[in-house]
């Protein structure tokens, strides 16, 4: 059937910032949508806050909207634009919410909009768990047997009838608390009574176990005339019990008989047709007892999700794209495979390869936080891996995650050593089974250990429920360890003694350079300067959706060792840009934004551009970003294979964050052309003694600072300097490790932690500038020319990471000499260091005087907000001057001061961390932003807030309890609040000083002294807003708890005095004003050609 | 063990073999299938070829007698990348290896199978040998042309059931099958539909098959042997019109060879569980079973009064799927594989509803 002509204009809902859960993969199922629609001439309006995302480049819709993704604004732009048609499938679960909602609330019935890719009723069927139920029986499909008891005696009688082990659920209580496993009949009975009396409405979903099942997904397609496809298979190498956002997971399914495969593709033909997706794809996730092969489904996502993503990446399929066009009426048979340019999207993929996808995790950046994993998504990213066998993938894709692994352990990084483990101690076995049986993130490791301590294959499967296929293979690898081991030379400068048929099958089984070195007590160069003597070098295999049935016209690549090499390198010239690696905090979406305008600007000027990248979520790896896609880890083997391949002229290191700009010397040493910015300068930037130098000869301020290798010598510059220090290890991205210490004490306890992060870098110490404002200079210069993109102002003061802060461009309290002094001192340096592409300058400034805190060489995370804050596209623009053009001839040599206010707000994963701290500091703990564009600050402000899932009050009660040194401009932030009609409750102490100035306010006493206290009040939803700053470097107790309140019961707060003022400010828009809709294209309109 | 598969065009591919000697030639093919390798090893349409796996991991699930589509290995040897070492289903009863080992297949692993693959893709599928003993190319090459020369006959023979077999359900609509190499999940099919299903040798006359009375024909799928069909075709040939006749895969070539349609065979075959076809009337479709590599010509096929083509291939606008209600004759090239657990094709019921409702 052709496309509907009966609709013209379609509005598309995007995901909203980066949060866990839902990751940068709807950016990508977003543009690859609004192309598709652009493609059949529809008039395409895109809504979505975060304006790191490629989706909101203001080329990808007709109009663009960087708004707060609420139904109130929603329906504003719906009133505005008046679309015919909502595609919400491509924005996760929030645009499927948010369409949701606006169908509930009769708004796209009063203004005629259709919701096209999943219809109401669909959407309903699967989101709704009773309807599901009621429709999953209709079709004869199972569902965990489960029933609702209100007493004790209807908990037995449901429990006792399901069978043991069950899972216990009170209702309506946050983040499933309360929860927990019964295995016999007294546990039952005590988890009842507890579990009604946790429950506020003494509610308790008992639930058969489905614990250590076999997870299995499927990726399933369907048109309006019924045509149904599968794309893939998965499964979860993690049972049942670990999410599957947080499962290492296989494509396609590795354990399934033909028969059971079939059971599945028809199980889930029967469902798509249930729920009724008439136009679009779905996930959905089966649970199979491996014992008998019984089934039962989990979920249903009637739209784009994580996992379709994956499945798109890992066959070729462009899921998203096909999914846009069968929502706007085509059948399979009528789109194009784009990756064959032969065949139709009706078929289905096949692959000759293992994908192997495994997460990223980043409890290190929330040390109270349990490491463990269960039913609640913790990966704040992912990497995927191609290999001809599951080990390679494997291990390819351990070294893919950017956590300095090189593949399945011995690299030199283990935590546990051989030695222990041939010792093998009772503590070491048990620490062993504990974290086999327990799943974190760790596990695959403890895995390795345990096999190496002799545990056998059965055991390992019996204590973590995973498939004894999955653990032989990684006991082959162990196996091929010991075979390696046996060659091991004695000093590490002897020759290479290992026997080619061994190298080769090591390497064929995902072996690393590095690793191979570390066993064989030699070097990586050695090993890699054998493997090409002998000819054992890596080759390229095709991503073709076909196995090799079919000539591939745009296919991508991944490296194996096998005999023959299917790469097709061109003659053209052409450029590598390497991308970030798997997202993780403090290197994220915003990274992969400036590579894909890197390939974007490459194609402009008629080079070839050359992408490589692990990250399945992505922009930069979907198939027509780039002219070729290498899907490869970003280690200096797998890069270095490529370069050898393709020769290209240069390589872009600066776009991609710090992983390739840590590979930069490396690669430079290698004889790599790496464009843009001398390595000389990096390494100036970098250097912090050669950085002083250039400071020093320039004039310009640095807060006093050294650097020592250990406690005695961070002492000795402490004194020197004077407290409070900030410490911090050298050559890391996101702060991590990064400490403020206001004494001796916590001072050694930080040094600690940060030479560890360290390694062989001095611990870097500088004087910490309490109270300063912190600023952000992103510029760009071509060697002559540097122009300043934009200068942004912290909203909090000094001492949150830059990641984390809030920023308004432009400023909004400097005066005009700081920012005099700013502008010249970056020229300055910019010309000093001959900076051709990007930089970023962190400034402070406190008396009126700037400090330069940091200087990077290289794309930052702000570039994307920058660009679209002044409307010029910064990376594109970068990209161009990194192949010699100049920024004269590219019509951008004046710095761009908007009439409008944008302010960038961060997203924090704080309720996915149970009794973490939300307080903010140096190290960066967020892990996605949002913008707030409007033509005054307090009204970008307020939609920055909304945007971030504040739910800003308009009445009510606000709670306030400040430090001391906060206590004097707590002061107005609390009078105007009165003003507004608030009440203001507070603890004692700022009680006092409000009470002072003659401000109304009810005395709270202390969550130990009497009741109710503010948790009670908390709890009744009494509290609209709190205002907490912490009270000095040891928190007290109540701050924690009410802190981890606010995020049990999601109540809006700040942890800064200077966000109390803005958020003021915020609310008295809120207030006075309705907020209004502008597109982004209406912002910038006289800045177009 | 080292082994060798030498190409009819004298390209090379090592591997690996483990117990048997020995050499084995055939037309070497290839599948794209991801799971099912018990069921394409075991199907008798694949009897003499040497087949290639495109999906490296094989094994994985183990083997179990259920999973048989006949009881016989009838491959001349299988190609694939690696071989489980362990397997893992709780349905699986014995290892990959203990299979192919107890059904005596020379089996050649550790080939770098998608290399293979595009070669075969390019070039077109061609005779190949595996051998563990001579690795000479000039000596297995001659080997390959003397084998071209004398090629042996009496497949189906081989394959075909020896006498008549009684299946089903015994004083129900009776249905009488040609068998040509058919598959045990073609019989679970019908049986679930509640028939009684009379199998014939495959050179079963015309008479012999009127004889037992049947609503209607089944000519099973099974080694596309023209030479052969074609003498099956002039057995049944007597039959048109007369009964109701459904032709699966290589029955359906036996159907066009009595109609006097063309047949042409494809560079490299349909082989794969991923397959499009399309009605020329209608927006669905269906993802097909496929394993052939012969196709009727279109041009030819139309010239015949009454035969309509109902599918197409979507990839190559071949034809799939023929009928005539004049003739009473449906043709299906593709496998109707049963779509999940005890259902039945749809081309079943469509053949059912030919017999009418006696």
């Amino acid at each position: 059937m052709p496309r509907r002509k009966d609709i013209k204009k379609v509005l598309m809902i995007g995901s909203g910032p980066i949060v866990i859960g839902q990751a940068c993969e709807f950016d990508y199922s977003g543009s690859q949508a609004c192309k598709a629609l652009r493609e059949e001439g529809y008039f395409t309006i895109l809504i979505n806050s975060n304006p790191a995302t490629i989706m909101t480049d203001p080329g990808m819709a007709d109009v663009t909207y960087i708004e707060p993704l609420t139904v109130e604004m929603v329906t504003k732009i719906i009133a505005k634009e008046r679309p015919d048609a909502i595609l919400a499938t491509l924005g996760g679960q929030t645009g499927l919410n948010l369409a949701f909602f606006l169908m509930k609330r009769g708004i796209l019935k009063k203004y005629g909009v259709e919701s096209i890719g999943a219809s109401v009723s669909a959407i309903s069927c699967a989101e709704d768990r009773e309807l599901f139920k009621k429709a999953m029986q209709e079709i004869r499909v199972d569902v965990p047997k489960s029933g609702i008891a209100t007493s004790l005696e209807e908990g037995m009688k449901i429990g006792l009838s399901i069978g043991f082990p069950l899972i216990l659920r009170p209702a309506y209580t946050l983040g499933g608390s309360g929860g927990s496993i019964a295995y016999n009949r007294e546990e039952l009975e005590k988890f009842l009574v507890k579990g009604l009396e946790t429950s506020p409405v003494h509610q308790i979903l008992v639930e058969q176990s489905i614990l250590g099942w076999k997870e299995i997904e499927f990726e399933v397609m369907r048109d309006a005339s019924d045509n149904v496809i599968m794309i893939t298979s998965m499964e979860n190498v993690d049972p049942m019990g670990v999410h599957t956002g947080d499962s290492i997971v296989v494509a396609p399914a590795q354990t399934l008989t033909a028969e059971e495969y079939n059971n599945f593709v028809n199980l889930s033909k029967r469902i798509i047709r249930r729920i009724g997706v008439t136009g679009g794809g779905a996930n959905i996730q089966f649970a199979q007892n491996p014992k008998n092969g019984n089934i039962v489904i989990i979920e249903v996502n009637p739209r784009l999700s994580r996992s379709s993503a994956l499945a798109s990446k890992a066959t070729g399929f462009p899921i998203a794209r096909v999914a846009t066009k069968l929502a706007v009426g085509y059948t399979l048979p009528e789109v194009m495979n784009q990756i064959t340019g032969k065949t139709t999207s009706f078929f289905e993929p096949t692959v000759d390869y293992c994908v192997f996808k495994i997460c990223r995790f980043t409890f290190e950046k929330f040390p109270c936080a349990q490491r463990v994993l269960n039913t609640s998504m913790k990966a704040v990213g992912e990497a995927m891996s191609i290999g001809r066998n599951f080990k390679e993938a494997f291990q390819k894709g351990i070294r893919s995650m950017e956590i300095s692994r090189f593949g399945f352990g011995c690299d030199g990084k283990d935590k546990v050593t051989d030695e222990e483990l041939k010792k093998s101690s009772n503590g070491l076995i048990k620490l062993i089974r504990d974290k086999i049986r327990v799943p974190n993130d760790e596990r695959i490791f403890y895995i390795r250990y345990a096999l190496k301590a002799g545990l056998s294959v059965e055991e390992i499967c019996s204590l973590s429920n995973i498939d004894r296929w999955f653990v032989d293979n990684m006991k082959e690898l162990v196996e091929i360890e010991g075979e390696v081991f046996k060659c091991r030379n004695n000093k590490s400068d002897e020759e290479i003694k290992l026997p080619l048929g061994l190298l080769r099958k090591a390497k064929e089984n995902g072996f690393s350079d590095r690793q191979l070195a570390f066993i064989l007590n030699s070097k990586e160069g050695k090993v890699r300067d054998l493997r090409k003597k002998q000819n054992i070098k890596a080759v390229y295999k095709l991503v073709d959706t076909c196995a090799g049935e079919v000539a591939a016209k745009q296919p991508y690549y991944y490296s194996t060792y096998e005999t023959a090499d299917e790469a097709r390198p061109s003659k053209n010239k052409k450029v590598i840009i390497l991308g970030g690696g798997p997202n993780r905090i403090g290197q994220g979406i915003e990274f992969d934004y400036c590579c894909c305008h890197a390939a974007y600007a490459l194609k402009e000027e008629g080079i070839d551009s050359i992408m490589v990248n692990c990250n399945p979520e992505t922009v930069s790896t979907d198939y027509d970003t780039s002219d070729r896609l290498y899907f490869e880890p970003l280690t200096f083997e797998d890069i270095m294979n490529i370069i050898e391949l393709e020769k290209p002229f240069g390589v872009i290191v600066q776009f991609g964050g710090q992983t390739p700009l840590n590979l930069a010397v490396s690669l430079l040493k290698a004889g790599v052309n790496i464009l843009g910015t001398s390595a000389e300068s990096i390494d100036i930037a970098e250097d912090r003694k050669r950085f002083k130098h250039m400071l020093h000869k320039l004039g310009l301020l640095q807060p006093d600072n050294g650097t020592a290798f250990n406690f005695e010598e961070a002492k000795e510059v402490a004194k020197k300097i004077g407290y409070p220090v900030l410490v911090r290890p050298s050559y890391v991205l996101g702060g991590r490790a990064m400490e403020i210490a206001y004494d001796e004490e916590a001072l050694e306890k930080f040094i600690k932690d940060a030479a560890e992060v360290s390694g062989e870098h001095p611990v870097l110490i500088d004087k910490f500038l309490e109270d300063a404002i912190e600023v952000d200079v992103d510029l760009i210069g071509d060697g002559e020319t540097f122009v300043i993109g934009g200068i942004l102002e912290h909203i909090e003061y000094a001492g949150v990471h830059s990641g984390d802060a809030a920023m308004s461009l432009p400023t909004y309290t400097l005066s005009e000499d700081s920012l005099h002094k700013i502008r010249k001192a970056t020229y300055e340096m910019a010309n000093e260091l001959s900076l051709v592409g990007l930089m970023n300058i962190q400034y402070a400034v406190k008396d009126d005087k700037v400090y330069v805190l940091e200087v990077n060489p290289r794309a930052s995370r702000t570039i994307p907000f920058v660009s679209k804050a002044i409307g010029v596209p910064l990376a594109e623009i970068a990209t161009k001057v990194l192949l010699g053009k100049n920024l004269k001839d590219l019509g951008f040599t004046k710095e761009i001061i908007p009439k409008h206010v944008s302010i960038k707000e961060s997203v924090f994963p704080f309720n996915r961390f149970p009794g973490v701290d939300v307080i903010l500091g140096p190290e960066m703990k967020s892990t996605g932003e949002v913008m707030g564009i409007d033509k005054d600050f307090g009204r970008a402000y307020i939609k920055s807030q909304l945007a971030a899932g504040q739910k800003l009050p308009r009445k009510g009660n606000i709670f306030i309890s400040v430090r001391d040194r906060d206590k004097r401009q707590v002061i107005f932030v609390a009078k105007k609040l009165v003003d507004l009609g608030f009440n203001i409750y507070a603890s004692t102490g700022t009680a006092q000083a409000l009470d002072k100035s003659g401000i109304k306010v009810k005395v709270l006493p202390k969550i130990a002294e009497g009741r109710p206290n503010i948790l009670d009040l908390m709890k009744d939803g009494k509290v609209q807003l709190v205002i907490n700053t912490p009270s000095g470097r040891i928190p007290r107790q109540d701050e924690i708890k009410i802190r981890s309140h606010v995020i049990l019961y999601n109540i809006p707060y700040t942890t800064s005095i200077s966000a109390a003022q803005a958020t003021v400010s915020g609310i008295e828009v809120l207030l006075k004003n309705d907020l209004e809709v502008k597109s982004l294209q209406a912002y910038h309109k006289k800045r177009k050609k | 063990m080292k082994a060798i598969l030498m190409l009819e065009d004298g390209k090379s591919f090592l591997g690996e073999t483990e117990g048997l000697k020995g050499e084995r030639i055939g037309e070497v093919i290839m599948n794209t299938v991801v799971v099912g390798y018990q069921e394409m090893i075991t199907d008798p349409a694949n009897a003499d070829k040497i087949l290639v796996l495109t999906y490296p991991l094989i094994g994985n699930y183990g083997c179990s007698p259920k999973f048989n589509e006949s009881d016989n290995i009838w491959l001349a040897g299988l190609v694939i990348k690696e071989k489980s070492r362990i397997f893992s289903n709780w349905q699986a009863k014995e290892s990959f290896d203990d299979f192919v080992k107890r059904h005596n297949l020379l089996s050649l692993y550790a080939v770098d199978t998608r290399t293979l693959a595009v070669h075969l893709r390019q070039k077109g599928s061609m005779l190949g040998i595996i051998s563990t003993n001579c690795f000479e190319a000039k000596e297995l090459l001659a080997k390959i042309k003397d084998f071209s020369k004398n090629k042996p006959l009496g497949l189906l023979a081989k394959i075909s059931t020896e006498k008549k077999k009684q299946l089903g359900l015994p004083g129900k609509k009776k249905i009488a099958i040609l068998d040509l190499g058919i598959t045990n999940s073609i019989i679970r099919q019908l049986e679930s539909l509640g028939l009684s299903l009379t199998i014939l040798p495959f050179n079963t006359t015309a008479e012999d098959i009127l004889r037992i009375k049947p609503k209607g024909l089944i000519i099973s799928g099974g080694p596309e042997e023209i030479t052969e069909l074609e003498k099956v075709a002039e057995n049944i040939r007597p039959l048109i019109g007369k009964v109701p006749i459904l032709g699966i895969s290589s029955g359906n070539l036996v159907l066009a060879i009595v109609l006097g349609v063309k047949l042409n065979k494809l560079k490299t075959g349909h082989r794969g569980v991923n397959y499009p076809v399309q009605s020329p009337c209608s927006f669905k479709g269906e993802i097909t079973v496929q394993n052939h590599a012969y196709v009727l010509d279109p041009g030819s096929l139309l010239k015949i009064k009454g035969l309509k083509i109902t599918s197409y291939n979507l990839n190559d606008r071949t034809v799939e799927e023929i009928e005539s209600r004049k003739l009473k004759i449906l043709g299906v090239q593709y496998a109707p594989s049963s779509p999940g657990f005890n259902e039945v094709h749809n081309v079943f019921n469509r053949f059912m509803k030919m017999l009418g409702r006696n």
